[in-house]
């Protein structure tokens, strides 16, 4: 019976073999141990010796040709024999086809919008190109929507901003929080955008009915008043004096505005006018001029010629500092109506940018709150502010015997660095004394 | 495996007994007086003269490093000091015979031994050779310092150079053999034949082997000797050196006129100790140290144990032995034996031996026997003796004072030239042939079966819109033979050897059809020894060949740490760049046969500075970056990965060109251009990263740059800079494992140079810190093209709806880093 030759496999890695050179002719006698073909992969070549004897019947492939291992290369067996049986099928032969090309799939990477960061600041994630970016294009990160891994603002977030012309100007870099409407120059946000009331703080996230806690984002005015406080606490050397002083004074010329001031539109000047006049004028003194001052990242002082008088107003959006500028040079009465103005500017949202800054001094006042005591945080980068508290009646003695008198105790919070205890405590010394005195004081 | 060698059971099987000729022991046993009429009364006064000037020399050492100063003059020496005192006979009995032909290799503990063959050289040397030595040699730097003052002669002038230029190396001056860069340890003077001492022990063994095989190859004279000592023969290298010098091969194989066990002599310097440990009954079981050479060739290396506390009968044994070797009957190792004084340095206080011992050493020291046998034979007085004693202690004070003067001896001024060093850590040269001889070969090169071969394939993987069989495309492997096959028709002193290179062509085909070509003497297969291959490849490059060996696994690299790690890589900057290092060193790494042979070491090669380290991953630059090393005369890694050793060329624009070119080493190449994400590869991963790079444009519509780095050092980091400018985003991805991967390094080091352009950190995509499991699990371990999208997804940008492959949280991580793996 014919033997079919086989192409054998030279290693587990060889898929084909050339065959380089046959060494027997279609009719030739085959000896065992002849040389039937010669055939090479790409590390060797080898010979193919015959393990049968008799006659060359047929040849599958020629010199030069890619076979196949394991595929039929030749047939030996008794001459006449039939051998188209072991001709390999066209579907073994040589030649791998080329792999069709896959086609393109999709190919819209667009990642959908989550949410955007909504602030800008040191606990935004984003990447150095992004911020490089947004550093140069003036790109709103506060609307940025990050894309990138673990909530990072990448380089097309960025792009998209510029897409769509979110940007903020040079000049509201600096105040800016983020979060506000541009209103400016295709839709960039400017200064103006900046005293526009902050958009509502999203709804908070349905509590979970079995959670006892809930989780919502911080509106953008907390973030900013978070990261003054801190940076104020952290910065600073900060410490508190207490000190009270009898109010029967002040209290009395309270009243007598009440009842008789109407006239000439003095019947609203109120408790903490009369302390914020005491405040300019006292600080207005020359002695107290470190507690009228800045204390500047450089080492350096700068000291204010007047007193620009900070007053804390509580607003629903939270604290805001707007500023009477050269308190010192207003009355009383003209004190009361800037403060009051400006409250409700703050109040509704409306307050100038720059009335929100360049104050030497701050005052805030809890005694409405029924606060007796407590510890100012400066607002930076002033060197001092007033805490002002409720009245208590407190007994003293007089002629021997023990009397009632309306008593304040004002919180007066320094920074150490600016100047000493002895000095802040003479501060304190003064402005008791000019509110023990006020009728003397309105007189100067 | 050459068929000519019939390994006959029956010859093999037989009974019988083998036996070994006498190993003689200190056989000659003459004296002064017995020589007289066959040396001069000057070469008899010149042998006492020159064993106390290295007495005298290494007694200036001594002082200052134990006493802070010679002579009444304070100096300093913080470096090493390994003195041989005591060992002078045997140093200046084996200089005798020696000339400038005849190379030296040494060991830490040299001193002596480069004063004698220097001594012996300008004994040799006529006044005006010698003048072209001193005013040739570092711009006639040295010679400038010792000229001044009055010389007798130009060998005396001569005397003071050598001093004067070895005591400036020791003690780091500029003006030193090597410009202070070498040191104690590693001093030494080439146009005297002096090679480097080697300050890793038994270094030189391999290194001098290599040597005279570069005599023997490129029909040079002289012999080369390997001076070592007997605590070396514990060092698995030097028995690999003595091994390689008396390969059969040489006798049975190699052509007429190159035949014989290689011209080297092992003289192993026996003082006893190896360190504290002593050799001859603790550390040691030879008993006599000669006994070794039976083990290693038929003629038993001829060796032969000589006493060295004889100048005489060590200038007896090194003259037979010289004849031997230059009859082609080496090698042969000789057993001087002999003692040194000092401790192994100056911190030995010598606890482990007795005074005892050291005393009967000192009674019978050379210098006082040689000298009592000088007046006793009549050739010299007391007087006389003592006329040369004060003559070489007032040389010795002379180079002692100049070379430790800051004003003629400066330092390298490192604060004013702060690369002066680096700008010596490669010589970045390009030599097309180190010989104008003609180039010894067996056929036309395009007679050349593979060549013609070649010339049939395709040199493109496409053609006609199809790919092409892999039989019939030109490979990786094929541009590389290409590369070596023209150099070996060019540079005559051109010799490749590893395993199993000649008949097999190579454990993977690279070197098929160079037996044809070449005969023995420059292809020739070399026993599995990487340390003595690597090693004799340094050696045959200090000698001035090329050398192409080869590792046949990067897993081997271990086997050959110091040959390549301090040998191969440091020998430039330490001689100032008086040697050349041409020597290419072909590594294949491997996969699919698990945690011993799949590893990629290229980091290890990398972070040793004073090697050129290149990793092609295409025919193209595989066989224009082989060019560009075998060219050049720097140490190259050739690093090949066995995964594609038969891809065609998949880049290069009309395929691999026939002619010759070359790619120079240290510039990346982008393989496919794209602008969201920049991929940077080493090695064969190129092919992975470039079906990411499909995956991610089919799916993401992102298109990836993928470069690949083609070399590792030197890198040119400009283009991966401009590609990450352009993308802001990089995946480094290496078959290496991840941990201390030279990605890594280049993560590192991107991030610091393109940190604003950054839109994520440089992510680096390594193989697992685990050992490589077998070949059908090995997709667990080495990266997949989706561990490079798992690693973009998780930390780079999101990839909409891909499902991750791998974990890449950072609990993951820090698990993996907490557990070390």
């Amino acid at each position: 019976m014919a033997t079919a030759i086989i192409m054998p496999r030279q290693g587990q890695s060889v898929e084909s073999c050339i065959i380089t050179a046959w060494k027997k002719n279609v009719g030739d006698s085959v000896n065992v141990g002849d040389v039937l073909f010669s055939y090479e992969t790409d590390k060797a070549a080898f010979d193919e010796e015959a393990k049968v004897a008799g006659t060359l019947l047929a040849r599958f492939f020629e010199e030069g040709d890619d076979v196949p291992c394991l595929t039929n290369v030749c047939v030996v067996g008794n001459a006449g024999e039939s051998y188209a049986e072991f001709a390999p099928s066209a579907g073994e032969n040589a030649e791998a086809a080329a792999p069709a090309p896959s086609e393109a799939e999709s190919a819209a990477p667009a990642a959908e919008a989550i949410e955007a960061t909504g602030a800008v600041g040191d606990g935004m994630k984003i990447s150095p190109r992004a911020k490089a970016m947004a550093a140069s294009s003036g790109a709103d990160l506060s609307k940025a929507v990050p894309t990138g891994p673990d909530g990072r603002v990448i380089a097309r977030d960025v792009q998209r901003l510029l897409d769509e012309g979110l940007r903020v100007s040079p000049a509201a870099q600096g105040a800016y929080a983020g979060g506000a409407t541009g209103t400016g120059m295709g839709g960039m946000v400017t200064l103006n955008d900046l005293s526009a009331k902050a958009p509502e703080a999203a709804p908070a996230a349905a509590a979970a009915p079995e959670s006892d806690t809930y989780t919502e984002p911080m509106p953008n005015i907390r973030k900013v008043i978070a990261r003054a406080m801190l940076g104020s606490l952290t910065s600073m050397a900060q410490l508190t004096h207490n000190a009270s002083f009898d109010c029967t004074e002040i209290q009395k010329l309270r009243k007598l505005f009440k009842e008789k001031g109407a006239e000439r539109g003095m019947e609203k000047i109120t408790l903490n006018d009369i302390i914020l006049y005491a405040v300019s004028r006292t600080l207005a003194n020359p002695d107290f001029r470190a507690l009228n001052a800045n204390l500047l990242s450089g080492d350096q002082m700068k000291y204010y010629r007047h007193v620009n008088l900070g007053v804390a107003v509580d607003t629903d959006r939270g604290l805001m500092v707007p500023t009477i500028f050269k308190a010192d040079t207003l009355s009383l009465k003209e004190i009361s109506q800037t403060a009051k103005k400006l409250a409700s500017e703050c109040k509704a949202g409306t307050i100038n940018p720059d009335l929100l800054r360049d104050g030497s001094f701050t005052v805030t006042n809890l005694g409405s709150l029924g606060i007796e005591s407590f510890t100012p945080v400066i607002n930076p980068p002033q060197t001092g502010i007033l805490g002002v508290n409720t009245i208590v009646n407190r007994v003293r003695e007089v002629n021997g015997q023990l009397a009632l008198y309306p008593a304040m105790t004002l919180s007066l919070t320094y920074d150490h660095r600016a100047l000493d205890g002895a000095p802040a405590s003479r501060f304190l010394h003064a402005l008791c004394q000019n509110l023990e005195n006020i009728t003397l004081l309105l007189a100067e | 495996m050459p068929k000519s060698l019939f390994i006959d059971p029956a010859v093999v099987r037989a009974p019988g007994k083998l036996s070994f000729d006498d190993i003689p022991m200190n056989t000659y046993q003459k004296t002064v007086k017995d020589e007289l009429g066959n040396f001069t009364r000057q070469q008899f006064l010149d042998i006492y003269r020159d064993m106390f000037l290295l007495r005298e020399f290494e007694t200036m050492i001594n002082l200052i490093k134990t006493t802070g100063e010679y002579n009444g003059v304070a100096y300093n020496h913080p470096g090493p000091a390994h003195l041989s005192m005591g060992q002078e006979a045997s140093a200046v009995g084996q200089a005798f015979h020696l000339t400038v032909d005849d190379y030296t290799f040494g060991s830490h503990r040299s001193h002596g031994e480069i004063l004698a063959k220097g001594l012996s050289s300008i004994e040799k040397l006529g006044d005006d050779a010698l003048m072209d030595i001193m005013k040739n040699f570092l711009n006639g730097e040295t010679l400038r310092v010792v000229e001044t003052g009055e010389h007798d002669s130009v060998k005396e002038l001569a005397i003071e150079f050598l001093l004067y230029g070895a005591m400036a190396e020791i003690f780091a001056r500029k003006t030193g053999f090597n410009r202070g860069l070498g040191g104690s340890m590693h001093t030494f003077f080439t146009p005297f034949g002096i090679y480097p001492n080697n300050a890793i022990v038994g270094g030189s063994a391999g290194i001098a082997a290599g040597a005279a095989l570069f005599k023997r190859v490129n029909r040079k004279g002289g012999i080369v000797v390997a001076n070592i000592g007997d605590g070396s023969l514990g060092c698995g290298p030097v028995l690999e050196a003595l091994n390689f010098a008396s390969m059969g091969q040489f006798d049975k194989l190699w052509e007429e006129g190159f035949k014989g066990g290689l011209p080297v002599l092992f003289n192993i310097f026996n003082n006893q100790y190896g360190m504290g440990g002593q050799t001859n009954g603790e550390t040691m079981g030879y008993d006599v140290l000669a006994r070794l050479g039976v083990g290693f060739a038929v003629n038993q290396m001829h060796a032969e144990r000589v006493d060295g506390y004889n100048p005489l009968a060590v200038i007896e044994a090194v003259g037979r032995k010289k004849d031997l070797l230059l009859k082609g009957q080496g090698p042969v190792l000789l057993d001087v034996v002999t003692y040194r004084y000092a401790g192994h340095s100056p911190s030995d206080a010598s606890s482990y031996r007795t005074q005892e011992e050291m005393a009967a050493w000192k009674a019978v020291d050379p210098l006082v026997t040689y000298r009592a046998q000088l007046v006793e034979a009549g050739v010299a007085t007391e007087a006389e003796c003592d006329a040369i004693v004060e003559h070489v202690k007032g040389l010795i004070f002379k180079s002692f004072k100049r070379a430790i003067d800051d004003s003629v001896s400066p330092r390298m001024d490192l604060h004013a030239e702060p690369d002066a060093i680096a700008n010596m850590m490669f010589s970045n040269g390009h030599v097309e042939k180190f010989s104008d001889a003609q180039p010894d070969v067996l056929m036309p090169m395009n007679e050349n079966p593979r060549v013609q071969a070649i010339a049939k394939k395709e040199r493109y993987y496409m053609k006609d819109g199809k790919p092409v069989s892999k039989n019939r495309v030109y490979q990786l492997r094929d541009g590389i033979f290409e590369a070596i096959i023209d150099r070996f028709y060019k540079d005559p002193t051109l010799v490749a050897y590893g395993e199993e290179n000649r008949d097999w062509g190579g454990a993977f085909a690279v070197y098929r059809g160079l037996t044809e070509a070449l005969p023995y003497h420059r292809l020739f297969n070399a026993p599995i020894s990487e340390a003595a291959i690597v090693g004799t490849a340094v050696g045959y490059a200090m000698a001035g060949g090329r050398a192409l060996v080869e590792l046949m696994y990067c897993d081997f690299l271990g086997r050959a740490g110091d040959e390549v790690f301090n040998q191969m890589s440091k020998w430039q900057a330490m001689s100032a760049d008086i040697i050349k290092m041409p020597v290419v060193l072909r590594v294949s790494v491997g996969s699919k046969y698990g945690a011993q042979h799949s590893q990629d070491w290229t980091a290890l090669t990398a972070h040793i500075p004073g090697l050129k380290v290149v990793f092609p991953a295409t025919p193209y630059d595989a066989k224009g970056l082989m060019a560009s090393a075998l060219a050049g005369t720097d140490p190259v890694v050739f690093f090949e990965s066995q995964r594609i050793y038969d891809i065609g060329e998949m880049f290069h624009e009309g395929g691999v060109p026939e002619g010759y070119y070359e790619i120079e080493i240290g510039k990346p190449d982008i393989k496919k251009p794209g602008k969201d994400i920049t991929i940077l590869t080493f090695g064969a991963v190129l092919y992975r990263a470039l079906d990411a790079a499909k995956m991610l444009e089919e799916k993401y519509g992102m298109s990836a740059e993928v470069i690949d780095a083609r070399s590792l050092v030197p890198f040119d980091y400009s283009l991966v800079l401009e590609s990450v400018k352009k993308t802001g985003r990089l995946v480094v991805v290496t078959d290496a494992c991840e941990r201390g991967s030279y990605a890594n390094e280049v993560a590192s080091n991107v991030t610091q140079m393109a940190f604003d352009d950054l839109d994520a950190p440089p992510v680096v995509v390594g193989a697992r810190n685990w050992i490589t499991p077998a070949h059908e699990l090995e997709e667990a371990f080495f990266p997949q093209p989706s561990w490079i999208l798992d690693a973009i997804d998780a930390k780079i940008v999101p990839l909409k709806g891909w499902e991750r492959t791998t974990n890449q949280t950072l609990v993951h991580k820090l698990d993996c880093e907490a557990k070390g793996v």
